[in-house]
């Protein structure tokens, strides 16, 4: 074998790698890709029962009903609709009314979100994209905590200064 | 003082680390470099024909090849031979004499708070006062009841430790709190009442009034609850109301009352001639209490006229019992203070400066 | 005190790494060996005042200092000391900060240990190094300062987020910025040569130590997180696809590759231009992981696109580093001679269908990551990619890249006999089929692939055997020759061997864990017993028990095997008061190399609770594969032709000879 021959081996290899790569990429993003959606866009956009999609919002303060087995049923809300969800099996540590959530699932027939996943992740302030932006609106993504120390303050005045910035132990639960 | 004497020797010592290697003198040679490595790679191929990995004529060809690269590598190293620069080495120096500290500074001054100390927790419950546990107490105390706050024994714990650390408007919610969940005391009616007073500078108010009629209604012998009747008494201009009370009393009581003392005073006060918070008969009848009672009584009742003359500066005669009172207490430095205070608080009215210089006078301090 | 000298250490090192990112390089210009070796001084010293300033941070932290806002919005003076510590790098600030102490790091162990380096190339790389010093100290002082100080400092912290409150979390973000910060060295010794314009085998050599190093940390890292995120998160998931973990998983597969292509370089001085590329690259997705991670754009696009500072500016640092690294790269590049010449079939043709594995593996776990976020910011659609897609994808790749591990080593550098080498792995791929068949009658109609994966794995194994056993001669010479032979034998051969079996040891328990995973999921009461996977499992009784800064709800199982009490299993919910959060601590049992794995769910009123079983077949082996690897990796470092600044063979071999 040359050396060009050798080295059209090796590219037509590594096109050959390329191209059942690029085909698997392909195949996978138009099978395996799932859209988010919040409850308006839910409504907006009609979509059909059996449409695998993930549902994101907050949970409906008062809407969680636990039943036989596991069973749960809450309400995901956006601020502009709700969206009845069923779901089975165990709630992730993170889950509270109130909070952001993100489910995996699709509509049924009667308009209600079948999940089979309720996600959650490792970090409290990693949510939501939507949720994170409604919580951003309200002002509770991040609380500020009184102005950058530039002012001199005296050690010796802690009790009062201990007032001026009392923690609020919520912060962004709340 | 000192961290400015850190932030000298830091930087000394990064100036340090660039000057080092431009002090020394005549260049180390040129260490290590690709030779060595063809060496050991020349090396290699004996072990692998040794225990017979490899052939001899493939260890011979890779010989010959990194013979070659041992050649290449000679080559290059010959063609770049070292050389000293003293005009850039002066620069560097420069560099690391003027830009290093200067940087430094420009970076550091818009961004530290130099002036700003230490807060480890632990020296802030060593303070003095002791009161900084307390807040930290507190603080946890409270979260506690956020999240329980039908916890009426919660409150109740919580509401004494604030009205210690002078938050008498959270103190009033908490005894309210703790009168709702844990029930209703004359006890805590009473404190609650007290507690409406201090936040009202010392002035039983109507509101502090009803409490402290609430608790003698619920207990008429609460002491505490009468004792500020009398008091509302007095403040309202019923003299005669006051002594009755203050009188009856300590008719009921029995000797050993431990508020005796503080109720006779009182009743003399009423009695007698206007006389300052802390009367001499007032300290002769506080003597005659446990010492760290007495302490306990004097500091409260000082710290309260304190509190309320930060609310209202105007009353040159709570500021000449001030003075006077940490005179008696044997602390000049609260006493000069309490003077420094109290020249802020008049010093736009000259009718009351002249006053208060002739009390200080008075006083045995210059006015 | 400590607050404002940790702080004035940040910006000292600031300085020097600024002085040491320029003055070297004129140095290198005029061949000044003076202004050279002001790198290695200004090395040192960066790295310890950056030291003193984590330090100083890790200080404030257990002392509980609430001036300072990070600790203030990160501690409690109630939390265990350990997470004080832990909690100085649980925080976007501090973990910023023990990411330029890594950076520094790696600059001081070059200056510190690279007495064998050129002096020109080493003036480079520490050059390099401080450019990237210098960029991320401006990122931490100006966006992510951890010294802003708060004026009145309030009486109590904000405690850490409680599922970060554990032991795993103490070790596995320092192993893993360990690991992909250390990739930094790679980057800095391919612009180096790119500086210097020329490039040879003793190149990699050099780099070789340091890529290994990082490859190893990063190798433990990601089984550490994972294995963390199994038992915290409590529903027994391993890896999850998510984009932080796949910010890890990039780096790592373009570092294996890397390591791979510099052996390639340095015994052949072949792959040189595609060696400095993957040394670009694997540092480039370090740098994009950090971008990822840091700049909240996974959080949400919308709020990285409203409070876009720090964002912006690590954005600014990797288009930097990466474009100017690239652009040089095309610029010079070219001019870098083409060496070793090598049939297809051969080691390093083996070598070669490795990174372009590797490196295909890395580009769809690339996409897959980055495709949602492009398309929302062009399209403004939400689309997850999860697991299906990485299945789909990095799996098939992954596939041949298995079947061909066990050739390389087999094959000769130059020109290999494939025929011989398939011969020598008769008795692996004997073993291979031996294991498929055996799992395949054991399971009988179970799943179709999981045999068969089995079988590669055995297969990868028996061929990391088999070259052992082959190098040392193990059955054809006398076994006291053999044994000579073993001692003999360099311990990276050892290194190299330990590693693929742990890619086959690895793949064993995922295969195992995924196809095989009993689970159980359902409420019980006291009393109540269920089996699982033939294990007999009682609730004896809830007990609520008082932590430190918690309240935990503990349930106690008793395990038995037919009939046969095994132990006892106390998963627990732990609530925090301070945040008003849960978080589960599953109970694991370790049976052999498998694991009973409980946690617990949400009480009902009616006093029962809801627990998840799981039995996890070979489950270890998941993590008991990558440690081998890093083991492997250890050994091959420790390899004396290896080992950064032992003493030279030939000085020794010459002072021998003078000695005689």
């Amino acid at each position: 074998m040359t050396r060009k021959q050798r080295r059209l081996t090796m590219i037509g290899g590594a096109l050959a790698v390329l191209a059942v790569a690029a085909a698997l990429v392909l195949n996978a993003l138009r099978d395996s890709i799932v859209f988010f959606s919040t409850p308006t866009m839910v409504a907006e956009k009609h979509v059909g029962p059996g449409t695998r999609f993930r549902l994101g919002g907050l949970v409906q303060p008062g809407s969680l009903v636990r039943g036989d087995d596991l069973a749960v049923r809450f309400q995901v809300a956006d601020g502009g609709a709700k969206l009845p969800v069923a779901y089975k099996g165990l709630l992730p540590d993170l889950f509270r009314e109130g909070q952001g959530v993100v489910a995996e699932g699709a509509l049924d027939g009667s308009g209600v979100f079948r999940a089979d996943t309720v996600l959650a992740k490792h970090d409290e302030t990693y949510m939501p994209k939507d949720v994170a932006d409604a919580l951003k609106k309200q002002g509770h993504w991040k609380d500020d905590y009184g102005a950058k120390a530039g002012a001199d303050a005296k050690p010796s005045g802690g009790a009062v200064a201990s007032q001026g910035a009392a923690p609020s132990a919520e912060g962004a639960t709340r | 003082m000192t961290l400015w004497l850190v932030f000298a020797l830091m930087t000394a010592a990064a100036i340090f680390a660039v000057l080092l290697p431009l002090g020394l003198r005549g260049s180390p040679s040129s260490d290590g470099g690709e030779a060595s490595v063809y060496g050991d790679q020349l090396a290699e191929i004996d072990r692998d024909v040794a225990s017979g990995q490899i052939g001899k004529p493939e260890a011979d060809a890779a010989r010959v090849e990194i013979g070659r690269r041992l050649i290449a590598a000679a080559n290059q190293e010959a063609r770049l031979a070292l050389t000293s620069n003293t005009t850039w080495r002066r620069a560097a120096a420069v560099l690391a004499l003027v830009g290093l500290p200067v940087l430094t500074i420009a970076v550091y001054l818009p961004l530290g708070s130099p002036r700003l100390g230490d807060f480890p927790l632990a020296e802030r419950s060593r303070a003095p006062d002791g009161t900084q546990p307390l807040e930290a107490m507190v603080a946890q105390v409270e979260q506690h009841l956020e999240k329980n706050p039908t916890d009426g024994r919660g409150w109740n714990v919580l509401a004494p430790v604030l009205v210690r650390l002078g938050r008498y408007d959270d103190a009033i919610m908490a005894y309210r709190n703790a009168i709702s969940y844990a029930g209703d005391t004359a006890e805590r009616h009473a404190d609650l009442g007290e507690v409406m007073a201090a936040a009202a500078g010392g002035v039983i108010t109507a509101d502090a009034k009803s409490e402290f009629e609430r608790a003698v209604a619920l207990d008429a012998n609460d002491a505490k609850a009468s004792y500020f009747l009398g008091l509302a008494a007095e403040q309202d201009g019923r003299r005669a109301d006051a002594v009755s009370i203050w009188q009856a009393m300590l008719d009921k009581a029995p000797q050993n009352a431990p508020w005796r003392a503080a109720v006779q005073a009182a009743l003399t006060r009423v009695t007698g001639a206007t006389a300052p918070v802390l009367s001499n008969d007032t300290m002769a009848a506080a003597n005659g209490m446990a010492a760290g009672d007495r302490e306990a009584m004097i500091r409260s009742m000082v710290e309260r006229l304190a509190t309320r003359l930060k609310q209202n500066g105007n009353d040159v005669e709570g500021w000449l019992r001030l003075v006077r009172a940490y005179m008696v207490m044997g602390d000049r430095d609260k006493a000069r203070g309490a003077e420094a205070s109290a020249r802020e608080a008049v010093a736009n009215d000259s009718e009351r400066l002249k006053q208060l210089k002739e009390g200080l006078k008075n006083l045995g301090l210059d006015g | 005190m400590i607050a404002e000298s940790g702080h004035y250490a940040l910006v000292l090192a600031l300085a020097l790494a600024l002085i040491q990112s320029t003055v070297p390089l004129v140095g290198a210009r005029l061949r000044d060996p003076a202004l050279m070796n002001v790198a290695r001084s200004a090395a040192v010293g960066q790295l310890l005042f950056v030291l003193m300033s984590f330090a100083a941070l890790v200080m404030l932290h257990i002392i509980s200092d609430f001036s300072v806002a990070n600790v203030f919005e990160n501690s409690h003076s109630l939390k265990p000391l350990i997470y004080k510590i832990t909690g100085v790098w649980g925080n976007h600030e501090g973990s910023m900060l023990l990411w330029v102490s890594i950076l520094a790091l790696f600059g001081g162990l070059v200056a510190l240990f690279g007495q064998n380096l050129p002096l020109s190339l080493r003036a480079h790389v520490l050059s390099v190094q401080a450019w990237i010093a210098s960029a991320f100290y401006l990122f931490i002082l100006i966006t992510s300062n951890p010294f802003t100080r708060i004026a009145n400092p309030p009486i109590e912290g904000r405690d850490l987020n409680p599922v970060l409150q554990d032991i795993g979390l103490a070790v596995h973000p320092p192993m893993l910025y360990l690991g992909y910060v250390g990739f930094s060295i790679s980057f800095s010794f391919a612009v180096a040569a790119l500086i210097e314009g020329r490039i040879d085998p003793a190149w990699a050599r050099w780099v070789r130590p340091w890529t290994l190093l990082a490859w190893t940390f990063l190798t433990l890292g990601i089984a550490m997180g994972s294995y963390w995120a199994y038992y915290e998160l409590g529903w027994g998931g391993w890896w999850f696809w998510d984009p932080v973990e796949n910010a890890s998983l990039m780096p790592w597969l373009a570092g294996t590759a890397l390591l791979h292509s510099a052996l390639v370089m340095e015994k052949r001085n072949a792959l040189k231009v595609w060696t400095i590329l993957l040394s670009i690259l694997t540092f480039s997705l370090s740098l994009l992981g950090t971008f990822l991670v840091r700049s909240g754009v996974l959080t949400s696009v919308h709020a990285f696109a409203t409070d876009p500072t720090r964002g912006v500016f690590i954005l600014v640092i990797l288009c930097l580093f990466i474009g100017g690294s690239l652009t040089l790269f095309a610029g010079r590049a070219s001019a870098l001679k083409q060496g070793g010449i090598f049939a297809p079939i051969s080691r390093e043709g083996a070598l070669v269908l490795n990174n372009l594995l590797l490196t295909t593996a890395c580009a769809t776990v690339f996409i897959g990551t980055l495709y949602p976020l492009a398309l929302e910011v062009l399209t403004g659609a939400k689309i997850s990619v999860g697991a299906p897609f990485f299945n789909l994808t990095f799996a098939p790749l992954f596939v041949p890249l298995l079947i061909a591990v066990p050739f390389g080593p087999m094959l000769a550098w130059k020109r290999g006999d494939l025929l011989g080498a398939a011969q020598r792995l008769l008795a692996a791929a004997g073993a291979g089929l031996a294991a498929i068949a055996l799992v395949w009658a054991w399971t009988r109609g179970g799943a179709v692939l999981a045999p068969l994966a089995i079988g590669l794995a055995v297969f990868v194994i028996g061929g990391a055997v088999t070259d052992l056993v082959e190098r040392i001669g193990l059955f054809s010479v006398p076994l006291a020759t053999a044994a000579r032979r073993a001692r003999g034998l360099p311990r990276s051969v050892w290194g190299s061997a330990f590693a693929h079996a742990g890619l086959g040891i690895a793949l064993i328990g995922i295969v195992c864990e995924t196809t095989w995973n009993t689970e159980h999921i359902g409420t019980m009461k006291a009393g109540d017993s269920v089996n699982v996977a033939g294990y007999e499992l009682k609730l004896e009784g809830l007990t609520p028990r008082p932590g430190p800064n918690y309240r935990e709800l503990a349930a106690s199982f008793s395990v038995s095997l037919d009939g046969e009490p095994l132990s006892v299993m106390t998963p627990s919910k732990r609530t925090f008061t301070t945040r008003g959060m849960s978080t589960t601590e599953a109970a694991l049992l370790r049976r052999g190399v498998s694991q009973l794995y409980i946690s617990l769910g949400d009480t009902t009123p009616d006093d029962a609770i809801v627990v998840r079983i799981y039995h996890k077949p070979m489950v270890l082996l998941i993590w008991f594969g990558p440690v081998l690897m890093a083991f492997g990796g250890l050994l091959s470092l420790s390899d004396r032709r290896l080992r950064v600044g032992a003493p030279r063979p030939a000085k020794a071999l010459r002072a021998m000879q003078a000695a005689e």
